[in-house]
């Protein structure tokens, strides 16, 4: 799936990553493909970007810890990107059915 | 040129400050490092390319920014409006001492200047910025013309802030021997907090159009803010008469009532319509009142 067609999803997606449990932008990346079959290829440098805009806005939090001699930053979602998190499922959900709706 | 270095050059060509870009440049390492052996692949096929990754980082940035700095201007401008209230309050309980008591005639004139037209401009320039801020919060990319608008109103408002605030303070100055001690240290104090807030606003702003945007589009302007303003966006003229005649007939009223005289009422207010004219004149453009 084109990069393209996931804009608008991606900060939903990262999100619904994050639920699962604190992860650091590889894991995230690998989760993203591995959870769409493969589906979701986007270019995984515009990951970090998205990060760094949702920490902005407070939906996730992170923290340096050091790995093998390598620094690493964990992002870990907050209360308020939770709460944001349901209301993009829900969001998808009318989205998704008015669409079906439509092709069906 | 690695694929690091080249992301690292990138981002400096777009003004993104040192600390977010050593953070971007750790984090990149660690993910290419996650991979190893295949470091070259992933970096050619995988991670996209560094001059778009890096233009979007600092499109996002920038329009946060602006964003941030509309706001903390607004919010350290309130702080200003706060200590002016407080200081013109408590002075009207006291009562006002006429121009000719201080040190000197001009130095009142040019402090109560200062004073009003500085919190005026302030007012309008801080209102807009936080009000274009606010309608477009939710856009994650804003157009660099639109950014700049953002940063010019932001840095007006703050600095006919401190305009404002060296105002009062020139006027504490200038009448330290007619008034009571305790305003002379309420409104001296009120004055270097809110001016150290609206240095602080000041910063935050500097700081985030260090940030180069690119994205293309409109700058947006004051009709598109105020829509019912939206018909006078073709006649800059109508809208400087709209509200200089406004503004004015409001002033020469209050006045009129406040001061129990007509004439005072109308010197004041043809004063208020000429400052008007003049901010419009000077400010206009750089608001996006007018083309």
């Amino acid at each position: 799936m084109r990069a393209e067609a996931l804009k608008g999803h991606l900060d939903g997606l990262i999100l619904a990553t994050l639920q699962g449990g604190p992860a650091h932008g590889y894991v995230i990346a690998q989760a993203l493909r591995a959870r769409s079959e493969g589906a979701f290829d986007l270019p995984e440098g515009t990951l970090y970007p998205a990060l760094h805009r949702l920490e902005r806005a407070g939906l996730v939090t992170s923290e340096w810890s050091t790995q093998a001699g390598r620094r690493r930053r964990t992002y870990r979602l907050t209360r308020a990107g939770e709460k944001t998190l349901d209301e993009r499922r829900l969001e998808w959900r009318v989205l998704a059915n008015a669409i079906e709706a439509v092709l069906a | 040129m690695s694929w690091l270095g080249e992301f690292e050059d990138e981002l400096k060509l777009r003004g993104i400050r040192p600390a977010a870009r050593e953070r971007l440049l750790a984090e990149f390492a660690d993910h290419i490092a996650c991979e190893e052996g295949a470091s070259t692949r992933l970096e050619l096929t995988r991670l996209g390319k560094a001059r778009e990754i890096a233009a979007q980082y600092a499109d996002e940035l920038a329009a946060d920014d602006a964003r941030r700095g509309a706001l903390g201007a607004f919010a350290a401008l309130s702080l200003a409006a706060l200590a002016v209230v407080v200081a013109q309050m408590s002075l009207g309980r006291i009562g006002y001492p006429g121009f000719n008591h201080g040190y000197g005639t001009p130095l009142a004139l040019i402090a109560i200047a200062a004073f009003v037209i500085g919190s005026q401009v302030a007012l309008v320039c801080g209102t807009l910025a936080a009000w274009r801020a606010l309608r477009r919060r939710r856009e994650a990319v804003l157009p660099a013309a639109e950014i700049a608008l953002m940063h010019r109103r932001s840095r007006l408002g703050v600095a006919a802030g401190l305009v404002t605030t060296c105002g009062l303070l020139l006027y504490a100055v200038d009448f330290i021997g007619v008034l009571p001690a305790w305003w002379l240290v309420l409104s001296g104090s009120l004055a270097v907090g809110a001016s150290a807030a609206l240095v602080v606003a000041w910063r935050a702003i500097a700081r985030g159009s260090a940030t180069v945007a690119l994205t293309s589009g409109p700058p947006g302007d004051l009709f598109d803010d105020i829509p019912p303003l939206r018909r006078l966006r073709a006649h800059p003229l109508a809208l400087w008469a709209l509200a200089t005649l406004a503004v004015g007939g409001a002033v020469t009223v209050f006045e009129w009532h406040a001061e129990h005289s007509l004439a005072e009422g109308l010197q004041r207010g043809v004063f208020e319509a000429l400052a008007l004219s003049v901010c419009f004149a000077l400010l206009g453009r750089a608001i996006g009142a007018r083309r």
